[in-house]
Formats: C-alpha cells, structure tokens, sequence
C-alpha cells in the first residue's frame, strides 16, 4: 500500500483530453510557454464523452498513478451532451474506486476550454501535487509475475 | 510399513518443521476454508471438512507461466518448476488425492507435461482419512475411493481423537516420517486395529451412491436422447463445477505482454462449460449451447476419460453438487442416464 | 403461504396456451432443503412445480439467458411466449431488462408471487446440517417451519432470512400477468448502514479488505452468469479483441472484472442477491452493488427496475448533475 514517498516520487498521469477544449487548452500553455509539471502524458479523444470508465481502470492497472478527464465546460460541447454523460459516468466510477481503497485524488475531472491555458497549468499542478502527496498506486496494478 | 503416532500437541511442532519447505495446508479466508501455502503453523486450520477449491491447484495452478519472451531475443527464459523446491500439501482428503492420481494419467499420457509432472514429483501427499464425510453429497465410495482410501498419498493420517495415526505409503512418505522423527512416536499395539474399525465406520456413513458399471458403455448410444435438453435447462454455463472438480484439467494459453517488447505465455484453467471454449476463430460455435456443452462434460467424465485410461474421471467429492447455484446433481443426471432408452 | 394447487392449476392453464412454449418455475431439489428450477413443456410436468422460501433462484435470468441459434431454412423462429415465475425481486429484473429492450412485453407471460422473504440456503445448512431426505421449508406467520425425516422445527424467521430479504422494498411483483397469492406490503427498506461504515474506513483498511476478498475469486463467472441483468453476447469480461482483463488470475485481474462487472451493472442492478448467493468463495459482491445503488439513488434519484418506461440511468443527463468534484 503506498505511503507518502521522499520527493523523489515523479507520479505518471493519464489524461484523456477532449479534441476540442481541453486538448487545444493545453496546446494553448504550450504555445503560451506556460511552464507545468511534466508528470502527464495525454491522450486526445474527440470528446470527454467517449471516454470508457474502464479506461480509469485500465490506466491504473497498467501503473499510471492517477488518471485525468477533462472536457468542455457543460453547455459548451462539441456535441452538445457528451460531457454531460462524462459527468455522470465518472462521479460513478470515482465514488466506487473510493469505495475499493483507492484514494478519491488518483481520479480527476475537470472542465479546460480551449482558451484556458493559465486554468490548464492550475489543474496539472493540483493534480500532480495531490499525487505526490499521496505516493505510486500500488493497490491492484499488474505486476510483473515473474514466475 | 509400520505405523507411527501423531499426539495432537504436537502438530503445531511438526508443522513448523514441515513448514521448512513450501507447505500447503488448510487454512480460513473469512469463513472459506482454502488450500494455501503457510509459514506459521497457527495459520493452519485442521478442524474442516474439505475446500471450496480442491488442492490440484499446486500440481496444476490455476495460472502458470510457461516462459517469458523479449522482443528481439530468440531465446526464451523457461519456468525452471524445481526453483519451486519440495512441496508438501498437508491435510488433503483422499478423494483429492485419488483425483491426482487419475488426472496424473493424462499429463503423461501421449507428451510428458513437464510442468505439471515436475510438480508432482516435488510434492509429497499427506492425506486425513475422513472419519466424518465432509459433505452429505460425497459418493467417493461408488467409484473406487474410499474415506480412507491412500491412493495417490504418500502418507496417511486418521484422527484417533487425541492423537493421528500416520501411515507411510510410499517413499516420499517414509522420507517425510524420517524428518518428523522428532515429533513421531511409535503407535500402539491395537492402533491399526482401531483405524480400520474407523475406517469401516466411516465407509458406512456415505449416504450417496450411484451404481456406475455399464454407464461409460451406454452413454454413446444417448448422444441424441432427449434427456440432454432437460438436464442442462437449468445451466447457467458457469464454471463453478469445473474449477471446483479435483479432476477437471482444461486448459486455455494465452500469451501476455507485460511491458512493451517483454511478456509471457501463460497457462490457465478453462472451462468446457464457458461458450468461448470451442468457438472457432470463424465464429463457429460446434457446442453453441448448453445443452452441448453438458452432454460433452458428462461424457468426458464417464465415457472418454475411462475409455482411454480405465477409470472414470469422478472421485465422488461432492463440490459441484454443493456448490452448483441451480442444484444441478451430477448423481440426479446418471440416475437418468441409467434410466433412459 | 402460495397455495399450491392454485399454483399448479394456473401452470396447467398457461401450459395448454397455444402460446406459450414453455413455463419456468420451481421444484424440489435433489437433497435436503434444496429447490431448484423446473422447465416445463407440457402439462405432465405440472405436478413437481411449487412455491417455497427455499426457492430463491432468480428465473427472470433464463429469459434472457436461453441461447439463439440462427433458425433452420424453411423453419420459422419459435416466438411463443416464455412463462415464468417470479418473486418481488426478479421481477425486477424482467422490468429492467425490458427498460433496456431486451425483448418485448409480449413474449413474456409472467406469473408474480408476492414474496415474504425466501431462506439464506447457507445459515439452513449450517442451522441443520447434514439433512439429505428432501425436506420443505414454510413460512407461518414470523417462523420458518422446516420438516425434515418427520420432524418439524420452527425456526425465527431472522435468523434463516436471506439479509436481501431484511431490505427488500418490493415484495409484490411490479409486472405480472397474473398474481399467485395476495400482494405484500413492503415490509423493509435498505438504510445502507453497511455501505456506508465501510466507506468511512481509511483508504488502506479499504483496500485491505477488498483485497482479501478479491484474491480468493477464481474467475468462475458465476456472479455474471447468474445475473438477470448481464446479458450481453460479447461480454466485456470475456473479450479478447479488445482484452480488458487477463484470463490469469491474479489480484490485479481479478479486481479489474469486479470493477467492471460492478460498473456495468450500475444503475442496472435490481438487488436480487443472487451474485453473492452464488459464489463458491463467498465473496461479497452485493457490497459492491449495493454502493452503486446508493450512489445512483443519492446522486440522481433513480431506480433501475422500477418502472419500463425509465430510459436507461446512463443514456441520461441532467443539467444540474452534480460536479463539485469537477475542477
């Protein structure tokens, strides 16, 4: 079970970034030469709609130690509702992880549009530094057998 | 071979000389008595009928790596089983060990399954008679077992109220007596005695059984009889009755990558009664549904498996009568295959 | 009590329906207290059919578990209806399998038998064990009342009741055809007390817990298969292209399917129990379940197989949806 690590930990994250706002709202710090940690690695799907609960679950199991969501904000989306269904799916899949004794900081959401460079760092630092606090994930990640 | 005495307080000790090596015995996870591996004597739970998962598991584990790759490299880096070093299951119930023994034919049976005949060879057997039947559904004795039955054991042990009595069988079972010389003591005159009135008593106190001579040679002839349909009605196409059967022996490989350009081909338990097992990589599905797939389950254990090796592969413990949730009765279903035209 | 000459007389009238292609109900197990599920085709198999606490199966499953093979040319699809017998509970699972247009209203018939609580098989066994004569259980009044090799004992009912039955909230059937015995009021709720002191343990004493439990899975697929509500063909716990989870079984895997087995079921799930009751190795499964029923009731006021014109709990939004969780 992790416990606080030295400041040594470099936590790995998943973002799933939705194409429109989020992944443009982070291209923006890039182009702004907003300086974040760079703790996350992101992968873009065209809405935060499309992204499966059992992605959270899959990053976790492959070792990231947190994972990601980020969309547009509510009214906002590229195709009207998909956020909204983001929105539902994952207060779900974050309350249950919770339940199972993976601490609620390893699961994130949060709504960047494309112009949000400046709230994009914000939500990186927040992220990667409750992150930190909390040390690797270790609960169910696939281990390497060996034999 | 001569008989040795186990006196109770001494069990703790034993174990803890036994426990120098990889030892298995009962144990409780929560209130679910399960096979595992102990260091601690204390952990050990003698006081059980018989497991929910039998211990074929550490002859045949449930997932297995068979070896590991790297990309780029031809060579593969083979599971070395003998790292694994002696192994004793300690406390088995003879009709897991008799299990052993039958499903022991197969993996030496036209190519020598290294894995599992290493296995075997590290492992010794130390079995506890049954002077209570685990369960009101064992029938061990309708098909060759015996509650205190030593086929497949290396070692014997019957509770004779304060102390065990512990027969060696073999040599693995003399070798194991020779290192709890220290905790053994020599037995009494009318011990033996004593253990077969036991056994005798106990033999008695099966209350189910099913006649088996002329099923492995009438079920061919019911492979289109109706009876299937009805039997399997109720299957929910789980594995609870194959995983938990000390015979069942299927198998699936599949190969796992475990970080870009590393990885294993792995061995797992599969189930005859899962759909996925026979589908085709066309889709094709020659057993699309249950009633195929019970037909072939039932025959496998009475037709197939004594065809090739002599001997039905049932040991009459009772699991998947206990434990399957729609009460399908492996006993019920031979009644009916005894019946039918 | 269901009397059962009624029982039997109502079977005998839907089986002759020319309509109707096979009923499913209940009948005595093959040892002790057991009942099990009956199939029956023609009015010959009527006589085993009846109604006990020992008969917990969930039947509503069978509907949608009975497999469909491509029909032979020339031959025309059986489309009789399927009868079936089924507590509060299970019917349930039929109104939320026809929420999610499982099939329609019409190829069901369905029998509803108001149900005052049905035995936890395990304390029965542990209760009075070794019986192997077929003996009956019948609830009078508070009591269960057990004959077995001549005897009769009476027995509280809190002590034999199944702990889903202590918070049932439907005891009638909420679709039926016809009802076999007088409705039940509801009699219980769920507070959630259990799920909510377990939430409330440190993330460690959690994880420790369900770890636990979650190594002495064996992947059996008992708890899906049972389940009225997993249906699908190409189940995501079993998938190969794309594989979520492993077939080996280890802890990781194994708490990958519970997650996503338990994740799919949310805002699906109708309470039967009958996971947890299958499970060869007594894992808990309806405190998984039961946390995302909470969750789904709390959060967005919603029950799944309470009413067929609900659309699905996912394929749903509201504006105000919570979101203080959102950054």
């Amino acid at each position: 079970m992790a416990e606080k690590t030295d400041s040594d930990f470099e936590p790995n994250i998943v973002a799933f970034l939705c194409n429109w706002c989020s992944y443009a709202g982070a291209d923006l710090a890039g182009t702004s030469r907003i300086s974040y940690p760079s703790n996350v690695r992101v992968i873009r799907v065209m809405c935060s709609g499309r992204v499966n609960p059992l992605f959270v679950m899959n990053a976790l199991q492959e070792g990231a130690d947190g994972v990601l969501i980020s969309g547009c904000h509510p009214g906002d989306c590229h195709y009207m509702h998909g956020n909204y269904y983001a929105r539902r799916r994952f207060n779900l899949m974050r309350n249950f992880l919770e339940y199972l004794g993976v601490e609620p900081d390893r699961v994130r959401m949060s709504w960047v549009s494309a112009s949000e460079g400046a709230k994009w760092k914000e939500v990186i630092e927040e992220v990667v530094g409750g992150i930190k606090e909390i040390g690797p994930m270790d609960q169910f990640r696939r281990r390497h057998l060996n034999w | 071979m001569a008989v040795k005495r186990l006196s109770k307080e001494k069990v703790a000790d034993a174990l803890g000389e036994l426990s120098k090596f990889r030892l298995i015995a009962p144990a409780k996870s929560d209130d679910v008595v399960v096979f595992k591996q102990i260091s601690d004597p204390a952990e050990a739970c003698l006081d059980y009928g018989n497991s929910t998962v039998p211990p074929k598991k550490f002859a045949f584990p449930q997932t297995e790596t068979l070896f590991r790759f790297v990309t780029g490299s031809p060579e593969l880096e083979e599971k070395n089983v003998e790292e694994e070093g002696t192994t004793i299951i300690f406390g088995l119930r003879p009709c897991d060990a008799r299990a052993m023994a039958i499903v022991d034919k197969l993996f030496a049976w036209d190519f020598d399954d290294p894995y599992y005949l290493k296995r075997r060879e590290l492992t010794t057997l130390v079995g506890m008679a049954c002077v209570e039947p685990p369960s009101v559904n064992c029938f061990c004795t309708s098909l060759g077992g015996s509650p205190f039955g030593t086929e497949g054991l290396d070692l014997l042990l019957t509770d004779m109220g304060d102390h065990y009595l512990v027969q060696a069988l073999t040599d693995k079972g003399k070798k194991l007596e020779e290192t709890l010389s220290s905790q053994l003591e020599g037995a009494a005159a009318d011990d033996e005695k004593k253990a077969k009135e036991i056994a005798a008593e106990a033999e008695g106190k099966i209350r189910r059984s099913i006649a088996t001579g002329g099923i492995p040679e009438k079920l061919p002839g019911l492979w289109e009889n109706e009876l299937w349909k009805k039997i399997s009605a109720a299957c929910l196409g789980c594995g609870i009755c194959t995983f938990l059967c000390p015979t069942c022996h299927c198998f699936d490989i599949q190969d796992e990558v475990e970080e870009l350009g590393e990885g294993r081909r792995c061995r797992m338990w599969d189930s005859c009664m899962f759909e996925e097992y026979t589908v085709h990589a066309s889709g094709h599905n020659p057993r699309p549904t249950r009633k195929e797939r019970t037909r072939n389950r039932i025959n496998h254990k009475y037709s197939y498996y004594p065809d090739k090796f002599d001997v039905i592969a049932c040991v009459g413990c009772g699991r998947c009568i206990n434990l399957c949730p729609v009460n399908i009765d492996i006993l019920d279903i031979l009644d009916q295959v005894v019946d039918a035209s | 009590m269901v009397d059962l000459t009624k029982l039997r007389q109502t079977a005998k009238e839907v089986i002759s329906r020319e309509d109707v292609r096979e009923l499913i109900g209940y009948r005595p197990g093959t040892y002790g207290f057991r009942a099990r599920p009956a199939f029956v085709m023609g009015l010959d198999e009527v006589e085993q059919l009846m109604f006990t606490p020992a008969c917990v199966n969930n039947l509503a499953s069978y509907i949608v578990l009975e497999e469909k093979l491509p029909v032979k040319r020339g031959e025309e699809p059986d489309l009789r209806k399927v009868a079936v017998m089924v507590k509060g509970c299970d019917s349930r699972a039929l109104v939320q399998q026809m929420e999610e247009k499982a099939y329609d209203r019409d190829r069901i018939l369905v029998l509803g038998i108001p149900c005052r609580g049905v035995v936890d098989m395990a304390k029965v066994e542990a209760r009075f064990p070794n019986i192997l004569e077929l003996g009956e259980i019948g609830l009078e009044g508070d009591k269960f009342v057990l004959s077995f090799n001549g005897n009769k004992e009476e027995v509280a009912k809190e002590e034999l009741v199944a702990d889903k039955c202590l918070r049932c909230r439907y005891p009638t059937p909420l679709v039926y055809d016809q009802l076999l015995d007088a409705e039940v009021e509801r009699f219980a709720d769920d507070d959630y007390a259990d799920i909510e002191e377990l939430g409330k343990r440190s993330a460690e004493d959690k994880w420790t817990y369900w770890e636990e439990k979650f190594s002495r899975c064996i992947r059996c697929f008992s708890c899906r298969n049972v389940c009225p509500m997993c249906y699908c063909e190409d189940c995501v716990l079993g998938r190969l292209q794309p594989q979520w989870m492993r077939r080996s079984v280890d802890i990781s895997e194994n708490t990958a399917y519970h997650i996503a087995r338990a994740y799919h079921l949310a805002g699906r799930c109708i309470q039967c129990g009958e996971c947890q009751r299958v499970c060869p190795v007594d894992i808990p499964l309806m405190e998984l379940n039961r946390k995302f029923y909470k969750d789904v009731e709390e959060l967005y006021d919603y029950e799944p197989g309470t009413n067929v014109e609900n659309p699905p709990l996912l394929s749903t939004f509201k504006v105000e949806d919570r979101e203080d969780f959102i950054m």
